[in-house]
């Protein structure tokens, strides 16, 4: 039971990494029907930004953690500028394809100036504890419940305030959310802020982890976005979920089964939801959309 | 103006003689794949450095009347970007010889191409099997993991007393062929480990290998680790998870950029390295030459690199010619030369070290504890 409980917590720790990260690709797809395969990458440049401030400046955790976060909103913001806008009306491929060549310049761009030595970030609390036989890492459990927190604002956001009924009315339809005087490209670019936050957040939740590489983003945003497809292709509840539940099916299936396999047991879930569900767990939004 | 048969027959042997006269003052050419990007691109610096400062070296002692001349293309730490740098390299005819992957996995990759080219290789990657696939021109400048298990198990089994082993190693090419070496080890000495538990490379958690090494009851553990950020990872989560076994790893364990990410999770490890600073005379002037131009200090990254081309110096002047199959003869006939890395006697299936240094992690100071070597 403790090895199942160990399992578990760790399974929902990397999964709530999986969530974040999955939760930032979904509100693009929502808001402006962009696939953004520079998702992973957003979550590189939060950790680097951290680092510099946290390590390199010396700046305390609790001012560092802010301005990495407000940092990341205003690269979102230049990110929509300079790698969406311009292509916003040619269609999907297009932009996707835009996204890639952002996410290989971003990784390139931070390996050309910062080096490519990986980067020790120290966690944000010092050491874990155990309850029983189960050791709980400080680390994962603050991914834990700061991923829960901000699924919680997220929620109060979107369904309590004009400004999250905006978002919601500009993912569904933006002509008709236009026609009722919404300022749609500002929602689009405030969705473009948020979630280059919410990278950046993973990025710095995980980094003292996974320490602080290039190649970050690339780890988490394969599965995170394998997370959204389970969850449901652009649902905000699926990549939550999607994302959980990957994580845990990968540590469990790795512990139970096969290590060298982890990464199939993964991508065996998504092939089970896409025969099962093809949809997804809560795809039904996009089932009406089309 | 009257021109005697004389001058135009001095003339025209001139001119025709230039191309060659321009030849031989023409550098030798030794081209070198090296990780720039990617998961490894850090060890690539390291080797970068590591390579120059043995052209320098060659460089002040003269190859064949001529300077050496490094060309570096980005394997991209992949195995398709290797073949592909190989590719772009070798095309160039006036190329002598080549410096190869630390990484047995992008070796194996070149392989073939190297064969078919006919020109040296000299490699880093450890996996035994290489230099017995029938392909004359790999010449590897570390020892290989037949040496680095039988070290491992050695040590553990007589100097730590220890007989019950877990094995962790990765299922690439490199650790796949550790762990079988460390396995045979154990058993010639009448161990069967009580675990050897494969990963992939480049996780995100090592939980689940964590507690398999913790659930094995081992007294001792060996790992064959090819990434440093994977082995960092793993280190700190072996330890919260309260295993303080003995641990001996394979040369990563000893690399700077391991002991810089895992920091305190390494402490009292062992490790076997085929560079130790205090190994020798050549090593410590390595390490004094290395940190002139690093803030790091060196580690088998850079000192095989060094070596391969202190190794091709030798033998360039040894043959007298850049020709391939004098050089390969020049470079198997190399007995007793001193580099950073040990003294190479090459056997004839290309491999010029033939044992290990174990060293100690001590508070994060790699500490030399002895070498090990073993019949070439």
């Amino acid at each position: 039971m403790a090895l199942f409980l160990q399992l578990l917590f760790t399974g929902l720790g990397i999964g709530s990494i999986y969530a974040l990260v999955s939760l930032g690709f979904v509100l693009l797809i929502r808001a402006a029907s962009v696939v953004n395969f520079a998702q992973g990458e957003f979550s590189m440049l939060g950790a680097y930004i951290m680092v510099i401030f946290a390590n390199d400046l010396g700046v305390p955790y609790f001012i560092a953690i802010p301005i990495a976060v407000i940092l990341m909103a205003a690269f979102g913001i230049l990110f929509a500028g300079v790698v969406y806008w311009p292509l916003r009306h040619r269609g999907q491929l297009p932009v996707i394809i835009s996204t890639i060549g952002a996410s290989i310049f971003l990784a390139n761009f931070v390996l050309a100036t910062y080096g490519p030595s990986p980067q020790v970030l120290p966690p944000i609390f010092d050491n874990g504890f155990d309850i029983g036989e189960v050791y709980i890492d400080s680390q994962y459990l603050a991914i834990i419940v700061i991923t829960a927190l901000l699924v919680l604002l997220q929620y109060l956001v979107f369904e309590k305030t004009l400004l999250g009924k905006k978002l919601q009315a500009t993912s569904q339809d933006k002509e008709m959310a236009s026609l009722l005087g919404i300022p749609v490209a500002l929602m689009v670019l405030f969705t473009f802020a948020y979630s280059a936050a919410l990278g950046g957040i993973a990025g710095v939740l995980v980094a003292p982890v996974l320490f602080v590489s290039v190649q970050m983003g690339a780890v988490v945003a394969l599965k995170a976005f394998a997370a959204n497809i389970i969850g449901g292709f652009g649902s905000i509840p699926g990549a939550i979920i999607g994302g959980l539940a990957l994580g845990v099916a990968e540590t469990m299936g790795a512990s139970y089964i096969s290590v060298p396999y982890k990464d199939a047991f993964a991508f065996a879930l998504l092939l089970l939801v896409l025969l099962v569900r093809p949809q997804g767990i809560f795809g039904e939004r996009i089932a009406e959309k089309a | 103006m009257a021109i005697s048969r004389r001058t135009l027959i001095l003339a025209s042997a001139g001119t025709l003689a230039m191309p060659y006269v321009a030849r031989a003052a023409d550098p030798i050419k030794i081209g070198m794949t090296v990780p720039i990007t990617g998961p490894a691109a850090e060890s690539g610096g390291f080797m970068t450095i590591g390579a120059k400062i043995g052209v320098e070296e060659v460089n002040e002692k003269g190859v064949l009347g001529r300077k050496v001349e490094l060309h570096i293309e980005d394997d991209q730490t992949t195995n398709p970007g290797a073949v592909l740098a190989f590719s772009r390299m070798s095309g160039d005819p006036t190329m002598v010889a080549f410096i190869g992957s630390v990484r047995s996995t992008q070796v194996h990759a070149m392989a073939p191409d190297v064969l078919k080219i006919g020109k040296p290789m000299m490699i880093g990657g450890t996996d035994p099997a290489l230099t017995h696939l029938g392909n004359r021109w790999l010449f590897r400048c570390r020892p290989n993991d037949s040496y680095s298990a039988k070290v491992i198990a050695q040590y553990g089994v007589e100097t730590l007393a220890k007989k019950k082993w877990a094995i962790v190693h990765s299922t690439d090419a490199f650790g796949t062929g550790g762990m079988k070496a460390l396995v045979e080890s154990l058993k010639a000495a009448g161990i069967e480990p009580s675990l050897v538990q494969g990963y992939t490379n480049q996780q995100a958690d090592f939980t689940p290998v964590a507690l398999a090494v913790r659930q094995s009851g081992a007294d001792v553990l060996g790992s064959y680790f090819t990434f440093e950020t994977d082995l960092g990872v793993f280190a700190r989560q072996l330890r919260q998870l309260g295993v303080r076994v003995p641990w001996i790893g394979s040369p990563s364990i000893t690399n700077t950029s391991a002991l810089n990410l895992a920091g305190a999770s390494l402490y009292g490890t062992f490790g076997v390295a085929d560079y130790a600073v205090d190994s020798s005379p050549a090593a410590k002037t390595f390490a004094t030459k290395f940190e002139m131009q690093s803030k790091n200090p060196p580690d088998n990254q850079s000192s095989w690199a060094h070596d391969a081309v202190v190794v091709l110096g030798r033998a360039l002047n040894d043959a007298g010619s850049t020709d391939p199959d004098k050089l390969r003869t020049a470079i198997l006939a190399i007995r007793g030369l001193e580099g950073a890395e040990g003294t190479y006697n090459f056997d004839q299936n290309g491999d010029g070290l033939h044992g290990y240094n174990v060293v100690k992690n001590n508070s994060g100071k790699i500490v030399f504890d002895k070498h090990i070597d073993f019949q070439a």
